[in-house]
């Protein structure tokens, strides 16, 4: 009997989904593996120890960096995500029009302009305005952060909008909701996980900027991934190692976090 | 003193598009429709009719021209001021609630005190008959069930007029036959008015009270469904509502109102002259498929007409024949009732005759 085409019974799937697997997982695994050595090299595994770890959370410049961060990231991925949101259901609530795909370009763009363009832009312009304000503080990092999530937190918010069907709004109004309650109670409860998604994105992508970071800071405005590139400029030991395993952890907490609040409302 | 009609549409246009892109969907159009009435916007995809309910509805405002309900200007309200639902095509259920909260939405956004939008979400599931499937989240029914709570949502508000665009065209055909009956005794009960929008001319024939055929923006003619059947006002109506034969002819007589018209194919035929109409020289004449049948072509006392049998149709209850003319162009259809253990009495490329009932030939308005 002749079975149907299937890419998973072709010669050679399983070897090459195995070789992607590997090196994206491999040298994370290694990695991880090492911020558990109990000696000094990142060669040699001396036994398990959390001696890195504890060192790390005694490093007050990784306190700082990681708080930081943490903040830029907060403020940038909530204020990206609300201007999203908005960008969203102006692009699709509506029948299209002559412009919208202009639109989408430009709140896109973000994404196709090579990042060290924007960073070097952002250097440049914020140093003017640092010269006219005399103000030097987080603010230029969390507006830099801001611009960058939104097309990042529109893709989501976007794609959950366009599978909605434009006529439950329709209906809303025609049961007497005004525009403002259609949105609270027919829109905004069907686009929550799409929002969700998007600020969990937005965050991500933040906290793990360094491009545009490393040119926009002010002295002593670390955040956790440009300090751990300064560090690693001078000395490697698995401190780095166990820095970078709380960093995955956290990144992974994130994405489970939204797995299970996305799946309680399906 | 005349009641006040419940909608009434005073010279409505919409516009879409500017320039020499402009398209007017619905095009200077007027009707009334009566209190109570069930009332049924027929005809083809595009002839504007779904667009003149949305007008009525709120989600699009005429370019120009009056839309009264009791009386009052609605044209420029917003939906949502409007006592006026509707059922829509999709349904459009709220996925994330339940169906008894689907059903108490819009008496929830007019503020009325919980107990009676309990009350009220309790006698409409009841009314649907969908009691027992009032905790269910609109995405774990069927879609029979889906469209009985479209039905409970929209009539829940108690509107004054409640709008259906097309509500049957995704149902199967036993579903369909249910819901007609179904949303006739619905409209019987709650004695609201119902304006319905359907391409389908079987199901405007069977539940409205008066159907309006629509074509191109404009509305042909408004009538009960005897009136549109037997008396159509154009060759549109004519030909959109159930089979129909035409025959070209030239009157030659007229006794009171009726025409002697010679024709071609069939010579001389008797036809009734609608009653405000001066026919006189050429004229069409229509001729409904079940008002012909077939006979011996040796008889020609009983047959006006002979031709070639090219087609025949067995449907159930009737068989559709297609008889090529003996002016070999034109095709004329008949349909006759089939009988029990009655075999065809006639196949295809026989060469038949056709005899007309009487009464059965009309003259057409031009």
């Amino acid at each position: 009997m002749a079975r149907a085409f299937s890419i998973r019974r072709q010669r050679g799937f399983t070897a090459i989904a195995m070789t992607c697997f590997f090196a994206l997982y491999l040298p994370i695994a290694v990695l991880v593996f090492y911020s558990f050595n109990a000696g000094e090299s990142l060669a040699a595994f001396e036994g398990i120890s959390l001696r890195w770890f504890a060192q790390a959370f005694e490093n007050q410049q990784v306190i700082d960096a990681s708080i930081r961060s943490l903040q830029i990231a907060s403020v940038a991925a909530i204020v990206a995500t609300i201007a999203a949101t908005m960008a969203a259901l102006a692009t699709t609530r509506t029948e299209p029009y002559r412009g919208l795909t202009l639109k989408y370009a430009f709140i896109n763009q973000p994404l196709m302009i090579p990042e060290i363009v924007t960073a070097v832009a952002l250097l440049i312009f914020f140093a003017r305005i640092k010269i006219w304000t005399g103000y030097s503080g987080l603010g230029y990092l969390i507006a830099a952060h801001t611009a960058f999530c939104i097309p990042f937190a529109y893709l989501p918010i976007r794609a959950r909008l366009e599978n909605m069907d434009l006529t439950l709004e329709k209906a809303a109004a025609d049961l007497y909701a005004t525009p403002w309650n259609a949105f609270r109670y027919v829109t905004l409860p069907l686009l929550w996980p799409g929002i969700l998604a998007g600020f969990m994105l937005a965050f991500v992508i933040s906290l793990d900027d360094v491009v545009i970071t490393e040119f926009v800071k002010s002295a002593g405005q670390d955040t956790l991934p440009t300090y751990m590139l300064g560090q690693i400029r001078r000395t490697i030991t698995p401190e780095m190692n166990a820095i970078s395993t709380l960093f995955l952890l956290l990144s992974v907490c994130v994405v489970t976090v939204f797995f299970i609040v996305n799946r309680k409302r399906v | 003193m005349a009641e006040l009609n419940a909608v009434e549409i005073r010279h409505v246009s919409k516009i879409f598009g500017f320039g020499e892109f402009a398209f007017a969907a619905v095009d200077d159009t007027s009707v009334s429709i009566r209190q109570n009435e069930f009332f049924t916007l027929l005809g083809p995809s595009g002839c504007g009719k779904t667009t003149l309910l949305r007008l009525i509805a709120g989600f699009e405002y005429p370019t120009s021209g009056e839309i009264m309900l009791n009386g009052e200007d609605i044209a420029a309200m917003p939906p949502f001021k409007r006592p006026i639902n509707t059922v829509f095509q999709s349904y459009a259920l709220f996925p994330h609630m339940t169906v008894a909260e689907n059903i108490g939405f819009g008496l929830t956004m007019l503020g009325k005190p919980k107990q009676e939008i309990r009350d009220r979400v309790d006698a409409m599931l009841k009314l649907v008959r969908m009691e027992a499937l009032a905790g269910r989240r609109t995405s774990q029914i069927s879609g029979g069930q889906q469209q009985r709570v479209a039905l409970a949502r929209a009539l829940a508000p108690q509107p004054k007029v409640l709008l259906l665009d097309e509500p049957l065209s995704a149902l199967d055909y036993k579903l369909r036959k249910d819901m007609q009956i179904e949303l006739k005794r619905l409209q019987a009960e709650t004695g609201i008015t119902f304006i319905f929008v359907t391409h389908d001319q079987e199901e405007a024939l069977t539940m409205s009270d008066r159907i309006a055929v629509m074509s191109s923006g404009k509305i042909l003619q408004v009538g009960n469904p005897r009136e549109i059947y037997d008396a159509p006002a154009d060759r549109f109506v004519a030909d959109f509502i159930g089979e129909t034969n035409f025959l070209k002819g030239r009157i030659s007589a007229m006794n009171g109102g009726i025409a002697d018209v010679d024709t071609a194919v069939a010579g001389r035929i008797s036809a009734t002259v609608p009653l405000d109409f001066q026919a006189s020289g050429e004229v069409t004449v229509v001729l409904r498929p079940e008002h012909a049948t077939l006979c011996p072509p040796n008889q020609p006392a009983a047959c006006q007409m002979t031709g070639t049998l090219e087609n025949v149709v067995y449907f159930g209850t009737d068989t559709h024949y297609h008889v090529r003319l003996s002016d070999g162009e034109t095709l004329f259809t008949l349909r006759e009732q089939n009988k029990p253990l009655q075999s065809a009495r006639f196949g295809q490329g026989d060469t038949v005759g056709i005899a007309l009932e009487a009464n059965a030939a009309r003259v057409l308005r031009n």
